[in-house]
């Protein structure tokens, strides 16, 4: 793509990104702060928490909670804008803080399980087209349909009854740990396999039929050169497409992979202040996934004109019907 | 010019397999409705009231899948259980459905401004995390199983609103769609009699398939203690309960082994919809 | 491998997908060197027959019989020296040229690829093989198609591309499967040109399988010619075009407008009105398409007198399209003006619209996807009826059998859907839904180029049955000429948008003023010349 057409392609989806991060912010907002009055209130004049008046005036003032509803939003979007996340309800600590704590632990975590996920899915579409084809093929194709119906936490649950109970190998009492943590990577990697691997046997399938295949394959080819050249390369885009959705599935995940393995991160961050209603740390919380989701799923757009040379001219060339 | 088509790698030999797997899901999903319509039928024990001193019993020819810490039946449980877990993540599917597809529907036929704004509301839904949107809505309304319903069929619209979109999208500039206009045909009836016949059905599929999805997604959320508290008997609770427990495996494997053959009949019914001819 | 034993010998081959055999005691042979076509319509099990010899089959077909190439058969070769003898000594040519080379990688990593069969030294050594082998199958500028994307390329230039591929290795045989059926008439003739300058100059064997007779009789010494996977007739072409045997080659030769100057012309008799049915004045239109502007039609203008038909001739990017869509207002002219009927066309204005297209309808290209899948025969033939509410509604299933019987279908079909019916079949019910009207003017864009020849025949009659019968002025676009010498009364060359030349059929064809025409006319196949010669006499006809 040159220069021309690409920098005003990138300005539209940059400018398009924050529209969509605007609006997950506000929508967030909207149900947490508007819907079933302001839990804020409701949690300062539960009477079993025992606040005073004079305790609470200053914290009602503090989040602005005597002020209309826009002008609500208007200060903790601008504040948001501004990397500002507020302070947490429970904790009285500034939000950023606490999610500075969570982040590394997190990170690994989700890595980790988005390393295996790309592995597994690999190895099982690999398996798709070379294997024998009755049993061969058939189990890899059953494979990731199979673990789309498995819920998450049982996944997790297995692991931990067969590897750490029955066979030993890794220790829930001391999460962090190395095996621990693979473990829980398969938990959360699991799952985003299958729905990669669903997406790339479909593609290589598809690639399969293609004409270019065929006339590849009379030129003498032998399987792992198709493979590699003309089924997984030309599947490179839906593939990145895929890995770029099922970020969300990852941050999603680590909420019941975190409260299984008994990890301390991001998602366990959500479910605490999902039980303590601590609702500044909550929005701020779901408001960053949203910001990764949409800069992860950007940076895949702005890769698509590498991966298919079609997309580089789209501008320029233009075709008469 | 030659029309000798080549079935795509794959098909064949699983041709002869696959009404036994999809007769096989239809009968699972006749005993769940089964379990949730009339679960007294299925069976005689007390899904809620257990004799202590029988706690814990692993599988036996009385109790099929032993009993819980309270000595309740655990195979009664998961029969009395079926009906809030299915109906929750049939409203789940509904929602999505009904929404997501009305949005998609005016997306894709009306086009311009309309499907700007639709278009970035979709794009704003899929931004936030499926799972946490639901989370948040649910802590938003509190922690019952009738909001872990609508949570997750909120969190499902924009799936359903990006497929009807494209659906109704494709289907509009099909060539049999502007000869009917040709014949013809005004926009509310090439709309009524043409687009949406030919994209109901990867919609019905999918509707099918975001049922099982449902399943799931509603059992993690009761896993994690947001819907209706014990003594209910959703599926994902029994597991989170039964987890505690880790010497009697069968209570957390056979809730989770229900939740996992319903799910995949589900799914294989929704492919079957969406090949059939 | 003995001194006179035939290149290739396939002998009593089967190919079976599902429990029909989809080809069936099929023998072959072809000497070093020589030519063969075969022959046949969809589902003949041409292609087949082809995959089974380039190893091309799904997994799941079976194969029975054998193949010997350079006395070794095939079918019980090790896959590995197999492949390796398929890529050096079978060059396959394939159908579609825009989607027979990986879009995602450049023209010369895909030929790097066809030539680490060469025993060369390095990928620079390779490079310069492959830009030779460029420049012999005619392309003008070799280093730069070897940087390009395959998207970068016109169809032309990719079918010579992949020419070159399969000429790299050195191959003893060249397989064309269908090698100009996607491309424009001009160059399909430089490319079966190309073909058979290789196989002359560097003898090697060409296999040609082709659905066209009149490229067959015109480009291979011997023929095949196949029906539902059997051999129907085999021989040298010049006795197969001079005495066809078996009934199926009679029909295949008789429905072929190329052979035949003189099938349809009876069929095109009709009365001529005084007043024009379609005026067309100096129209433009452009698109914009990305960046640039694409100008699609340019100051066109022609009449059609009411009862006559008129035909619009043009390759890929002519703007025949775009003048069909103008015609019907689906697209508003720049400038200009279109009347049909004496009526204008107002594009944009549906209460204007809806009552014009009861005076004019369209036959779609593509049977395929003009039908509704979900609807029943009878209710698309009924559809307009029902838009219009034309007559009482208990009248309309009569006028629908009507119709249905008019274009020569059984009234069993009304329930079917159109994934039960042929292709053929499915273009009837597009015909009686568009005449069921009753409209004035029809436009026919493409009617039959996607049928196959003898069913396309039967389409043909059929039509010029219902002009003759209800007085129709029909717009037939189409790129076959040797067809449209015979149907038409009047032509329109158009290129780029413009028109070329203009006027009655008989001038344009036997003294065209334009290069252009003269170049169009050259590329319909002429049989070799003994062929033809039979074909004349056997019809007594003349040039």
């Amino acid at each position: 793509m040159s220069r021309q057409s690409f920098l005003p392609f990138a300005a539209r989806r940059l400018g398009h990104a924050l529209v969509v991060i605007l609006l997950a912010y506000s929508f967030t907002f909207l149900i947490i702060s508007v819907l079933p009055g302001d839990p804020v209130s409701n949690m300062l004049l539960d009477p079993e928490n025992g606040f005073t008046e004079e305790e609470i005036a200053p914290i009602i003032a503090h989040y602005g909670l005597d002020r209309p509803v826009l002008e609500q939003w208007w200060r903790a979007i601008s504040r948001f804008a501004l990397g500002d996340l507020g302070i947490s309800l429970r904790a009285s600590r500034p939000v950023s803080a606490m999610l500075l704590e969570a982040l590394p632990s997190t990170l690994v975590l989700a890595g980790t399980a988005m390393l295996v996920a790309l592995l597994l899915a690999l190895a099982i579409a690999y398996a798709s087209q070379s294997l024998p084809r009755r049993w061969g093929q058939g189990v890899a194709r059953v494979l990731p349909a199979l673990s789309l119906s498995v819920p998450s936490f049982v996944i997790g649950l297995v692991l931990i009854q067969v590897f750490a109970f029955q066979l030993g190998l890794f220790r829930i009492t001391d999460p962090n740990g190395a095996a621990a943590t693979v473990f829980a990577a398969l938990a959360l990697g699991i799952p985003v396999s299958a729905q990669i691997a669903e997406v790339l046997i479909a593609n290589l399938d598809h690639e399969a039929g293609q004409e270019y295949f065929a006339v590849a394959r009379a030129r003498g080819l032998r399987l792992s050169q198709l493979f590699a050249r003309h089924q997984l390369r030309p599947s490179a885009l839906p593939v990145v497409t895929m890995i770029a959705v099922s970020i969300g599935e990852l941050l999603g995940g680590s909420l019941i992979t975190e409260t299984i393995f008994g990890r301390k991160g991001v998602g366990s961050l959500v479910q605490s202040a999902v039980v303590t209603q601590d609702f500044p740390v909550l929005q701020s919380l779901v408001s960053l996934a949203a910001v990764v989701f949409v800069l992860v799923n950007l940076a895949a757009d702005l890769l698509y004109p590498l991966l298919d040379p079609r997309l580089r001219r789209r501008a320029a060339a233009g075709r008469p019907a | 010019m030659s029309a000798t088509t080549f079935s795509p790698a794959g098909r064949r030999g699983r041709v002869g397999a696959q009404p036994l797997a999809v007769l096989l899901s239809f009968a699972v999903l006749a005993l769940v409705v089964g379990w949730s319509a009339a679960p007294w039928l299925f069976t005689g024990n007390d899904p809620f009231f257990g004799v202590t001193a029988r706690k814990l019993l692993p599988p036996s020819a009385e109790h099929w899948l032993g009993t819980d810490h309270l000595g309740r039946d655990l195979y009664a449980r998961i029969v009395h259980g079926t009906w809030s877990s299915v109906t929750s993540a049939l409203i789940a599917t509904v929602i999505g459905l009904a929404v997501g597809g009305l949005l998609g529907l005016a997306s894709g036929f009306l086009g311009g401004w309309v499907d700007t704004v639709i278009g970035r509301l979709i794009d704003m839904l899929l931004a936030i995390p499926n799972f946490l949107l639901a989370v948040v809505i649910v802590s938003a309304f509190g922690f019952q199983t009738i909001n872990v319903a609508i949570a997750t069929g909120v969190a499902s619209v924009a799936v359903f609103a990006r497929l009807m979109r494209s659906e109704v999208m494709k289907t509009s500039t099909a060539v049999f769609v502007e000869a009917s206009a040709l014949a013809g045909g005004r926009p509310a009836h090439v709309l009524l009699r043409h687009v949406l016949p030919n994209a109901y059905r990867s919609v019905v599929a999918l509707a099918v398939l975001q049922f099982g999805t449902s399943i799931l997604t509603i059992a993690g959320l009761a896993f994690l203690g947001y819907g209706d508290p014990p003594p209910a008997a959703d599926w994902g609770l029994l597991v989170a309960n039964g987890k505690d427990y880790p010497s009697s495996p069968w209570l957390v494997f056979a809730p989770a082994a229900v939740i996992v053959v319903t799910v995949l009949a589900i799914n294989r019914l929704s492919r079957w919809i969406r090949h059939a001819a | 491998m003995p001194p006179d034993a035939p290149l290739l010998e396939i002998r009593d081959l089967a190919v079976a997908y599902g429990p029909q055999p989809a080809v069936q005691g099929v023998d072959l042979t072809l000497r070093d060197g020589g030519s063969l076509a075969l022959i046949g319509e969809s589902g003949s099990g041409k292609s087949s027959i082809v995959r089974a010899l380039c190893g091309l089959l799904p997994a799941g077909a079976r194969l029975r019989g054998t193949i010997l190439f350079q006395g070794q058969d095939l079918l019980s070769l090790a896959p590995a020296r197999l492949r390796a003898l398929r890529g050096r000594a079978i060059g396959f040519v394939p159908q579609d040229p825009q989607n027979a080379l990986n879009p995602v990688r450049s023209i010369g990593a895909q030929a790097q690829e066809a030539a680490r069969l060469l025993d060369l030294p390095d990928a620079a050594a390779r490079r310069r093989r492959i830009l030779e082998i460029f420049a012999r199958v005619g392309l003008a500028e070799p280093a730069r198609i070897y940087d390009a994307y395959p998207h970068e390329l016109s169809g032309g230039m990719l079918q010579r591309v992949l020419i070159g591929l399969a000429m790299l290795p050195g191959p003893a045989l060249i397989v064309a499967d269908e090698p100009t059926s996607a491309l424009d008439v001009t160059i399909q003739k430089r490319i079966l040109d190309l073909l058979a300058t290789l196989q002359a100059e560097l003898g090697i064997a060409l296999l040609l399988i082709t659905h066209d007779l009149a490229i067959a009789a015109e480009r291979a010494q011997d023929v095949v010619v196949l029906k539902e996977g059997r051999v129907q007739e085999q021989g040298t072409s010049q006795d197969v075009f001079r005495r066809p045997r078996s009934a199926y080659a009679r029909q295949l030769q008789a429905d072929v407008p190329a052979l035949n100057p003189e099938r349809f012309r009876a069929a095109a008799t009709r009365r001529h009105g005084d007043d024009d049915a379609i005026r067309v004045d100096g129209v433009h239109k452009r698109f914009h398409a990305g960046t640039g502007i694409v100008q699609a039609v340019q100051d066109v203008s022609f009449r059609v007198p009411a009862g006559t038909t008129h035909a619009l001739v043009g390759e890929s990017g002519s703007g025949k399209t775009t003048l069909v869509r103008l015609l019907l207002g689906l697209e508003r002219p720049d400038r200009g003006s279109i009347t049909v009927g004496g009526g204008p066309v107002q594009a944009g204005q549906p209460d204007s619209l809806r009552a014009l297209r009861r005076e004019l309808q369209l036959v779609y290209q593509n049977p395929f996807t003009s039908l509704d899948p979900t609807w029943t025969v009878g209710g698309i033939i009924g559809e307009p009826l029902d838009r219009y509410a034309v007559g009482r509604r208990g009248d309309r299933p009569a006028r629908v059998v009507e119709a249905l019987r008019a274009v020569g279908l059984a009234e069993e079909l009304l329930r079917r859907r159109p994934g039960a019916l042929s292709g053929g079949q499915r273009q009837r019910v597009a015909i009686a839904r568009a005449l069921i009207l009753r409209p004035r003017v029809l436009v026919l864009d493409e009617p039959t180029s996607a049928l196959d020849v003898t069913v396309q025949a039967g389409i043909v009659e059929m039509l010029f049955r219902l002009q003759a019968q209800l007085g129709l002025t029909y717009l037939f676009v189409s790129h076959d000429l040797a067809l449209i010498r015979q149907i038409a009364d009047s032509v329109t060359v158009l290129r780029q948008g413009q028109v070329v030349e203009q006027g009655p059929v008989a001038q344009i064809f036997s003294r065209p003023r334009a290069a252009y025409t003269g170049l169009l006319l050259d590329s319909i196949p002429r049989p070799a010349a003994a062929a033809r010669e039979a074909v004349l006499l056997d019809q007594g006809g003349e040039d």
